[in-house]
């Protein structure tokens, strides 16, 4: 129990003092999980709503698809990315392997499903007659997917914290693709995992309550957006 | 004429839910379309605002053929408005829903603001301007939702059931509303309801739709029942809200029936009457229509009856009266 508590005490402290190298592994995380967190937004959320509202063949098959996306471990899109950027991979030449592009490549493959499902999720529950009203007094193709975007609003925003999240968290990416390099693409997972097999729990510890403490930050500013928009 | 439609059918998974010999709306008029759920009307509707295209037939509109395939329906769009059944208004303050049409149509923002405001206090909304849509009634839901369709500044306004779900003063605010934007600002206008009083109070001509057709004569006092044969060997059609009356038809099992209340008779007296379809009852309502007198008379179930002028004057009837009604075979109609 001494240990535990000695590790939390450590922790808060390193936290407390603002600890360089502990600033520095945050905010790479951040900074990467932020990147693609909205690309994949970019590309999830638009594909969301053209799955949600196209009629094509094999639409079934592309939900289903994506759906089984959404269990796509990490180490499995670490693999994936790695024999393209590899030395030897297609993308060989562009010196992807080891860098913070090569960890977001991975990140966006895992979370556009998950902001592509939900939003597919989102739209398709949403009453048909707000697309109809918007069509019916004069809107275009763009103005209407506006109206629904607006209406869909906390969905689309729950899949984008749903996929931050993930990726956040994730390990198997940063670590196959980013190669844990010190101040370069060393996160705060991987640091975790790092710290872990040296023994040294403090900044283990500190790292996941910093992990805990952006998570909880996100959602706090969601609900209350989200509480402000409903009164 | 602002509408022709010729041989319009709409199909969904093989079942045919509308088909329309001929149908026309006349410019400046208001139509109302009658019938009773399913009968298509909201298809129909749809179809006339450019949102769902027939499965066959044609639809001029202002004399040009409407191509339900070309790429040319927003413009139509933006000269029809559609006020659906249990508007929607979108997640926002109940002046921006009426500025909406507005907006997308790039009108400056002084203009808009002014057009608002008078929209609002057309419909008596205008305390409501800065309320949160989602927390009106769905009374109030409805006049906002007229406003905003008459910020399109449209040639027709379709309106599906407009008072269905309301109380009675909104339903004569928005019966109001619909007699002032035909009158004041010569919109033409199309309504459905099955309410036959509502489209006589409101309608300049009036379509009874039933099963997707234009039926040649407007069916009331529609009831499902299923039709069996009495201890006496004689046809009984036993209606599912309790309703027994006995028939000379050829069908039997599940049907639907309609009494024509211009046939049905009402007396005072119960004796003036066979026994056979002779229902007692209490009148619960009345209403002058078009030199006849629409009686809504309790008889377990609510029955219309029209009843000419002088025979009510007669009878000298009045709310709560107790009273008898003989439906003859003539009066029902099998189908």
């Amino acid at each position: 129990m001494d240990f535990l508590i000695d590790g939390l005490l450590s922790a808060l402290l390193l936290i407390w003092s603002l600890d360089p190298g502990l600033i520095e592994i945050v905010w790479v995380s951040l900074k990467v999980s932020s990147t693609s967190t909205l690309i994949a937004s970019l590309v999830g959320v638009p594909a969301g709503f053209l799955i949600a509202f196209g009629e094509f063949s094999g639409k079934r098959f592309v939900i289903t698809l994506l759906n089984t996306l959404l269990a796509l471990p990490t180490v499995a899109v670490g693999l994936l990315v790695y024999t393209f950027i590899c030395r030897r991979g297609i993308f060989g030449g562009f010196d992807l392997l080891y860098t913070q592009k090569a960890i977001i490549i991975g990140q966006v493959i895992l979370i556009i499903p998950i902001v592509a499902t939900f939003t597919i999720s989102a739209v398709s529950r949403l009453d048909d007659r707000y697309r109809k009203t918007a069509l019916t007094v004069g809107a275009n193709a763009i103005q209407t997917a506006w109206v629904i975007v607006r209406e869909v609003r906390f969905g689309i925003a729950a899949a984008i914290i749903a996929a931050f999240g993930r990726v956040i968290a994730e390990v198997g990416i940063s670590m196959m693709l980013g190669g844990n390099a010190k101040g370069f693409t060393r996160t705060m997972t991987t640091a975790m995992a790092l710290e872990y097999d040296k023994g040294l729990f403090e900044l283990s510890v500190a790292l996941g309550i910093a992990l805990l403490a952006v998570s909880f930050a996100v959602n706090v500013f969601f609900h209350y957006f989200q509480g402000r928009v409903r009164e | 004429m602002v509408y022709e439609l010729r041989n319009i059918t709409k199909t969904f998974e093989q079942r045919t839910v509308l088909n329309l010999e001929r149908l026309s709306v006349k410019k400046g008029k208001i139509l109302g379309l009658l019938g009773p759920n399913g009968a298509g009307k909201t298809t129909l509707l749809e179809i006339m605002a450019f949102l769902s295209s027939p499965t066959s037939g044609g639809m001029w509109f202002n004399q040009q053929k409407v191509d339900f395939t070309g790429g040319k329906l927003k413009d139509l769009r933006r000269r029809v408005v559609l006020v659906q059944q249990d508007s929607i208004l979108f997640s926002t303050s109940v002046s921006n829903n009426v500025d909406f049409p507005l907006r997308i149509r790039k009108a400056p923002k002084a203009k808009r603001e002014q057009i608002v405001g008078e929209l609002l206090d057309m419909v008596g909304m205008r305390d409501f301007g800065h309320a949160p849509a989602h927390k009106l009634s769905s009374g109030e839901t409805q006049r906002v939702a007229i406003a905003r369709a008459l910020a399109c500044f449209p040639e027709v306004i379709l309106l599906d059931e407009p008072t269905a779900n309301v109380d009675v003063e909104n339903q004569i605010a928005i019966e109001r509303i619909i007699r002032e934007i035909n009158r004041t600002k010569g919109i033409s206008v199309v309504f459905t309801t099955h309410n036959m009083i509502q489209a006589s109070r409101l309608a300049d001509e009036t379509v009874f739709l039933y099963e997707g057709k234009v039926a040649r004569s407007i069916y009331e006092n529609i009831f499902s029942g299923r039709i069996q044969t009495d201890e006496s060997g004689r046809q009984l059609c036993v209606a599912q809200n309790g309703l027994r009356l006995h028939v000379q038809h050829d069908k039997s099992g599940p049907v639907r029936i309609s009494i024509d209340p211009a046939i049905v008779e009402i007396s005072r007296n119960g004796n003036e009457f066979s026994e056979d379809n002779t229902f007692k009852g209490r009148l619960i309502q009345l209403t002058d229509e078009q030199g006849r007198v629409r009686a809504l008379v309790d008889v377990g179930v609510p029955l219309s009856v029209l009843i000419p002028k002088e025979v009510f004057r007669s009878l000298g009837l009045g709310i709560g009266d107790d009273v008898w009604l003989n439906c003859p075979a003539k009066s029902i109609e099998i189908f």
